[in-house]
């Protein structure tokens, strides 16, 4: 009699999943599957909108990376006027989206995956959260919230608030970056440059304890794709977009926004919201690939900036010249925030900042365009469509952790035959589980451009499909 | 780290809510109008959600109001707060004031005298409007936070 033993809810991720795993008669995983049950209908519900409404609309799809929604769709809107934006608008941006990196991955880093890293998967669940990591490493607890803290604080100071801050429009951006601000930031910086090198050694330990974790969570060949600059150094803004292999060749350079339908298709499945993005000239399945930061340290040959670098050169000792273990979105998450601090003291010093030219001022000049930004999680699409007077006709949102839902789906799967065991299921292995889908720091309430919550259950089916169990976390 | 002062005259008043969701806002509403008083010593916080990192303010200071709407009718209503020994699986949503106190405690070493200020709310629904019974309610919720501070300075003239 063969099981299918659910996950459900995922904890500790942004957003609402469960986890199907089926067991075939020998009690062998014969599959599993990473279900997303949030629907939302952004796309549906813009249509009509002024394209001018973008950015604050599509920022309300998700809490934790709002800002990555305005950037890509100011980008869009941009492009609907064929306008450059002032530079002083671009570094100000740029400013606004390397704080949100940092900020997200601190969140992701100290709250939602430190507990695992530091007390272990097989730790008591009541501890395994971030009071038993206070417990545990009290500093580092600490400093993670400051960091957090110090990324928003800049968002705050750009946009006049840390949640959904109303600044980046088409054409440029609201408001500049006032002197105090600038001397509050910088003021902050060398304890966030400490926490992100305390937090890169702390992990490099881990590292060590978590072997098995680290070939098991996610190792497997597959696509890269993020946006790189044009001397192939890491991006996160502006840049184009590359494809590269688990070797490292690079199957796409240098393309457009404008034309990523024609390397990305996107698939639907009836088991899930969230749609299955790939690699068109593979098609689907085949075409999987990952995005967002391990992505991103693939495509780049370098960050471009010293701290940032030395780290990558021993990333990639570590996991490899194209790093394929899943486990190692941690480690590439660690280096992006140092590569985004060591950015960010830069722009302070940009005399561009004190400009008082922030918006090109157009109307409707085009009546299509996409705006491409890298999220936290990867590459963000925004695809709009408008009528002579602005309104959206329609509307195509392609999300960072959309394009690695394939990924996710197979890293489940791989984690599920090397650590669960039928009958009996013991937490750790659940709980191994769970981690392989926090390697890629999903967001879900993004990917499924969803509102509200839904209720989630722990489902176990025999082969003919009769329920044997139900469990709620 | 710089060690941060703790103040204990100092009063920190959290109002937190949705500001697009009706009467979700009163908490942030309430707290707009406390921070127009600009009393010293007094920091008024409007957030969306409680956060982590709201707990080191928390802890620096002597005594902490948090402003919330509450479903359902009756009046304003006023409770003390003490840390949760509760500490579930806390991520970046933190569901309620006593676990942020918690987290204070643990994070810093203290945790600030505290109180919870209730709103009575019925609509929920997108928009920024306030249900006629939960406006008439931010005057009450007001004038309680206001004896509340009374209260505190009539203590610390006494001590």
């Amino acid at each position: 009699m063969s099981q299918r033993v659910v996950i459900d809810p995922v904890t500790r991720i942004e957003g609402h999943a469960k986890i199907s795993i089926y067991l075939d008669d020998a009690g062998e995983v014969s599959d599993a599957r990473f279900h997303v049950t949030e629907f939302r209908g952004f796309e549906r519900f813009c249509e009509g909108r002024p394209f001018w409404e973008m950015p604050a609309i599509t920022a309300r799809i998700c809490g934790i990376c709002p800002v990555s929604h305005l950037m890509a769709s100011a980008k869009a809107g941009d492009g609907i006027l064929a306008v450059d934006i002032p530079p002083a608008a671009e570094k100000l941006r740029r400013l606004m989206n390397l704080a949100q990196i940092v900020q997200s991955h601190a969140l992701s880093f100290f709250h939602l995956s430190a507990p695992d890293l530091l007390l272990g998967f097989d730790s008591d669940p009541a501890q395994r959260n971030v009071f038993g990591l206070i417990a545990a490493a009290p500093d580092l607890a600490r400093s993670g919230i400051r960091l957090r803290q110090f990324g928003q604080e800049i968002i705050e100071h750009l946009g006049g608030r840390k949640i959904h801050p109303a600044w980046s429009v088409p054409g440029g951006v609201r408001a500049g970056l006032s002197d105090a601000s600038r001397t509050a930031i910088r003021e902050k910086l060398p304890e966030a440059f400490s926490t992100a090198r305390s937090a890169i050694g702390h992990f490099k330990t881990m590292l060590d304890k978590h072997r098995d974790e680290a070939v098991s969570f996610g190792s497997f060949d597959s696509l890269f794709l993020g946006l790189v600059g044009d001397d192939g150094s890491w991006e996160h803004y502006g840049g184009k977009m590359r494809v590269v292999d688990s070797t490292g060749a690079i199957l796409e350079d240098h393309v457009e926004a404008g034309r990523y339908q024609e390397i990305i298709g996107e698939a639907v499945e009836p088991w899930s919201y969230l749609k299955f993005p790939y690699y068109k000239p593979r098609g689907y399945p085949d075409g999987m690939y990952r995005v967002g930061p391990l992505a991103r340290i693939n495509v780049c040959r370098s960050f471009g900036s010293p701290q940032a670098d030395d780290e990558l050169i021993e990333l990639r000792q570590r996991g490899g010249s194209t790093i394929k273990a899943s486990f190692l979105y941690h480690y590439a998450r660690l280096v992006e925030i140092l590569g985004s601090l060591e950015r960010i003291a830069l722009l302070l010093d940009d005399p561009d900042l004190h400009s008082k030219r922030l918006r090109a001022d157009a109307g409707v000049n085009r009546l299509e365009s996409v705006g491409v930004s890298e999220a936290p999680r990867g590459t963000l699409i925004h695809h709009y469509h408008v009528d002579e007077d602005g309104l959206i006709t329609r509307v195509n949102l392609i999300i960072a952790t959309g394009q690695n839902n394939l990924a996710m789906n197979r890293t489940v799967a791989q984690i599920a035959r090397r650590f669960v065991r039928g009958p009996k299921i013991a937490e750790g292995m659940l709980n191994r589980v769970e981690a392989g889908i926090r390697c890629f720091d999903p967001c879900l309430s993004c990917s499924t451009h969803a509102m509200g919550q839904m209720p989630l259950e722990v489902s176990l089916f025999a082969s003919d499909g009769a329920l044997l169990d139900t469990v709620a976390r | 780290m710089a060690e941060k002062i703790h103040n204990p005259q100092s009063t920190i008043v959290i109002g937190y809510g949705s500001t697009l969701r009706g009467d979700d806002a009163a908490g942030p509403r309430v707290v707009a109008a406390v921070a127009r008083w600009e009393l010293p010593g007094l920091r008024a916080i409007a957030v969306h959600q409680l956060t982590p990192e709201l707990a080191e303010p928390l802890s620096q200071a002597g005594m902490a109001i948090f402003v919330d709407a509450r479903v359902g009718g009756g009046g304003v209503r006023l409770h003390p707060l003490r840390p949760t020994d509760r500490l579930s699986a806390l991520d970046v949503h933190i569901g309620d004031p006593a676990t942020l106190l918690a987290l204070a405690h643990a994070l810093y070493g203290r945790a600030p005298r505290a109180w919870l200020i209730t709103l009575p709310a019925h609509s929920f629904e997108l928009g920024t409007s306030l249900s006629p019974l939960t406006r008439r309610s931010l005057a009450v919720a007001r004038r309680r936070i206001r004896t509340l501070l009374k209260r505190k300075h009539r203590r610390s003239r006494l001590s």
